[in-house]
């Protein structure tokens, strides 16, 4: 399968406010005929996804205060069909200033691997004002010869450093330049080393490439921030992890390593020592096979 | 800081508390006229909603605030609950068997404070007694021992006191507070880090690496849902129904080593939204009265709590009105910027304000409730100093003014009380800690944490370092624990309880040291 078949988030950045609704349903929290005093927008406005463990689809939230006293709100999120979300609730002080201030936050949408495709949505409520955000659910993109088998597959670590994400190195950006947004994983125990990052294959496959993309930006080069020395494992059936491939003394962003074709349902990055002696780094991990 | 500078002055209203909020703190003023009928709202519910026990807090001569919140589902969005309010009973009693209920009512558990309860029992007899207990649709919450304090102009012959900090829930269970609870304490002080905003994803305690415990809090659910993953802890229950707590916060409640509305993960508009929702969800979940009730980013933390003759308790906060840390924080040489005479730790007012009641204070003990350490705090050895930039070394012009303000004042037996460090260090407070002969001022006992820092050791190499260089710290420690004291007009005794290991369960405690301070006698002595 092909990146630009996965990459199919809705990116359009306009945000939608909703028309404030005067609901007897919400009466807890917006008696009957006052007008809500809080604005709500989800950006995307729509979001389209598949069933890859590692490949969640994410909305931000905001809300704003349009009333003149700052009060608490409680925006909360319900989803339909499969859809699985990282918050059910998202709740927040909210100033009234003048300009307003927005105040945001996340939501991770996932489905599983068998979820149905179709139409779904998610709800959104604060205060009687509420959003509806539709939601597509793509069939799995086959997978053909030549596609990254390890993009949006189950990831798990030795640890994971609180400022990143598990999944980082297996959605598909493997650029250095996005560090800092999530994109890549950095593991949590400074200079402390091994650490391991595997990714679980959808089923066993057979492989004989990696490429591992090291962080390697203007800031931050490879050479003083990167991966420096690791092995390359696989796991099959009930082995244990067997080494596939040795990296030494790396300095470079991006290393490609080859070996036997070998059925694997498991690749493990046993990361061994990183330059300047911190941390482990890896922007993306990419696995192949013919 | 003044924040409604920050937010704009064209802004469109004050800051004000939901008006819902207030009327929930506000129930418990008056209890002997309400009504006790329960006429719960909420569907019956055969869910336990006392998942995260009972505290009590800020005692004074004739009142107590009894604190607990309904969550059957703890760590589910609102705790499990539906977004109505329900009616609360609850009952004070002089005797543990609830024969003899000298206080009883009903107040509203509203969903815009997470279902907490927080009742201001007045009424009661100084000095004494009484246990508490919550009902709601048939269940009855943990009953709690409290302790009024004793009449503003009683003498005391003895008090007893525990203070803790700094409970990191992944790196140790809370066995240094099952101790502190069995030794039933008349009043406990928290100083800081009661939790950790950062998310994890290992530890030593089962479930260290759920998904709700690696996420870092910034929003209010998040917050909420943070403090209700610490308290559904048997053994910090325990220890909150043991005694009544008064409680601050370091920097943890927040964000790591924030100052006033600095903080370089978000511009000031922004830091402050997730401070406020920080502050809500610490009152809604500890033991605090509505004058501490947060206005949004602003949040009344430092007050007095005062034991008749026997004690004054001057309880700070060190972060909320703090200038930015000095060269950009961590240990640094003292220089022009920690110096400086303009910058402070506490702001000009707190600082006015805890000058001003040692000039009133007539009591023997003169205590400052506070977040770290006082006391010089060289890091580094040979002749080089080194000093954090984030406790009183990298204020060093607040710390004098408040040091050199007690010693003009002639304050009776000034005894400082702190955390944040990890560690055990009681020290001399010296007027000019450069000048091993200028005047002791007062005493300090800085406590370790409850569990941050994993299991420790006696000594680690920083803490022989601290020793060697700092001819003040006369005791140092890098054990887990506590610290439990006893309070009488001649001797403060400072008892320190250590755990043999917080990563496992059912670790040993024991008594490390005994310190000594005399009446009219500033310094530690051993026992």
């Amino acid at each position: 399968m092909s990146r630009t078949a996965l990459t199919l988030t809705a990116t359009v950045a306009a945000t939608v406010v909703a028309a404030t609704t005067f609901s007897m349903l919400t009466a807890t929290t917006s008696p009957a005929g006052r007008p809500s005093g809080v604005q709500v927008t989800a950006n995307p406005q729509q979001l389209s996804l598949v069933g890859l463990p590692c490949f969640p689809a994410r909305l931000d939230l905001t809300m704003t205060n349009t009333q003149p006293d700052s009060r608490y709100a409680d925006l909360t999120l319900t989803p339909t069909g499969p859809l699985q979300l990282s918050r059910e609730v998202f709740s927040s002080y909210l100033p009234a200033t003048d300009p307003d201030q927005p105040v945001s936050a996340p939501v991770e949408v996932r489905v599983p691997r068998d979820a149905q495709p179709g139409q779904y949505r998610i709800d959104l409520e604060a205060d009687g004002t509420k959003v509806s955000v539709p939601v597509q659910v793509e069939p799995l993109p086959p997978k053909t010869p030549g596609s990254n088998v390890a993009l949006g597959e189950q990831a798990t670590a030795s640890s994971t450093h609180g400022n990143f994400a598990v999944c980082g190195a297996v959605d598909g950006d493997k650029d250095s330049e996005h560090w800092d947004t999530l994109t890549g994983w950095n593991d949590g125990t400074r200079a402390v080393f091994p650490d391991t990052y595997d990714v679980a294959l959808a089923t066993s496959t057979t492989i004989n490439r990696v490429e591992l993309y090291t962080l390697d930006s203007a800031k931050y080069p490879a050479a003083s921030n990167g991966l420096r020395d690791w092995d390359v494992q696989v796991r099959s059936g009930i082995n244990d992890w067997r080494t596939v491939a040795e990296v030494r003394g790396n300095t470079l962003g991006h290393v490609t390593s080859t070996f036997a074709p070998v059925a694997a349902d498991a690749v493990r990055i046993l990361a061994l020592a990183g330059n300047g002696n911190t941390y482990s780094r890896i922007v993306e991990l990419e696995v192949y096979g013919g | 800081m003044k924040t409604s500078e920050l937010l704009g002055s064209t802004r469109r209203g004050f800051l004000t508390v939901t008006g819902a909020a207030a009327a929930l703190a506000l129930t418990g003023s008056l209890p002997e006229i309400e009504r006790a009928d329960a006429g719960a709202t909420g569907r019956p519910d055969r869910r336990d909603p006392f998942t995260l026990g009972v505290a009590s807090g800020d005692p004074l001569p004739d009142a107590v605030v009894i604190w607990t919140r309904l969550a059957p589902e703890p760590l589910a969005p609102f705790g499990g609950m539906d977004r109505r309010p329900v009616q609360v009973q609850w009952q004070v009693a002089e005797d543990e068997h609830f024969r003899r209920v000298v206080r009883h009512g009903t107040t509203q558990a509203r969903p815009e404070a997470s279902h907490s309860v927080h009742v201001d029992v007045r009424g009661l007899r100084p000095w004494r007694h009484y246990w508490y207990r919550f009902r709601v649709a048939g269940h009855y919450s943990p009953a709690g021992r409290t302790r009024t304090a004793p009449a503003y102009d009683a003498s005391v012959p003895v008090m007893t006191m525990a203070f803790a900090s700094c409970q990191a829930w992944w790196e140790g269970w809370y066995t240094a507070y099952a101790d502190l609870a069995r030794r039933e304490h008349d009043v406990v002080f928290f100083l800081g880090d009661y939790i950790y905003e950062f998310g994890i994803d290992r530890g030593v305690r089962p479930h260290s690496n759920e998904d709700y415990v690696t996420r870092e809090t910034v929003t209010l659910d998040e917050y909420r849902n943070r403090y209700a993953s610490y308290k559904v802890d048997p053994d910090l229950q325990a220890a909150h129904a043991s005694a009544p707590w008064v409680v601050t916060q370091d920097d943890h409640e927040v964000v790591n080593n924030w100052a006033d509305e600095a903080h370089p993960s978000a511009p000031p508009a922004q830091f402050l939204v997730r401070r406020a929702n920080a502050f809500r969800a610490y009152w809604e979940h500890m033991p605090l009265r509505l004058a501490q009730l947060p206005k949004g980013p602003d949040m009344q933390l430092y007050r007095r709590i005062r034991y008749g003759r026997l004690a004054e308790f001057s309880v700070l906060d060190t972060r909320q009105y703090r200038s930015d840390q000095a060269y950009g924080d961590g240990s640094k040489p003292p220089g022009p910027e920690s110096l400086d005479p303009a910058r402070t730790l506490t702001g000009d007012a707190q600082e006015r304000w805890l000058l001003d009641g040692w000039t009133a204070s007539r009591a023997r003990w003169n205590v400052l409730a506070q977040q770290n350490a006082l006391a010089q705090l060289d890091v580094k050895d040979g002749p080089e100093i080194l000093v954090p930039m984030d406790t009183w070394d990298g204020y060093a012009a607040s710390r004098a003014r408040v040091l050199g303000g007690a010693y003009r004042r002639k304050v009776r037996n000034l005894v400082s009380i702190g955390g944040d460090l990890h560690r055990s260090v009681a020290s001399d407070l010296k007027l000019d800690f450069a000048d091993p002969d200028s005047p002791t001022v007062g005493s300090e006992f800085v406590g370790t944490s409850i569990t941050s820092g994993l299991d420790g050791m006696d000594n680690d190499a920083g803490g022989l370092t601290l020793l060697r260089e700092n001819p003040h710290i006369k005791f140092g420690n890098f054990q887990r624990g506590y610290v439990s004291c006893t309070i009488t007009p001649r001797q403060w005794i400072s008892d320190y309880r250590v755990v043999d290991r917080v990563t496992v369960p059912n670790g040993t405690v024991s008594t490390r040291a005994k310190l000594l301070v005399e009446d009219g006698r500033p310094g530690i002595q051993t026992v």
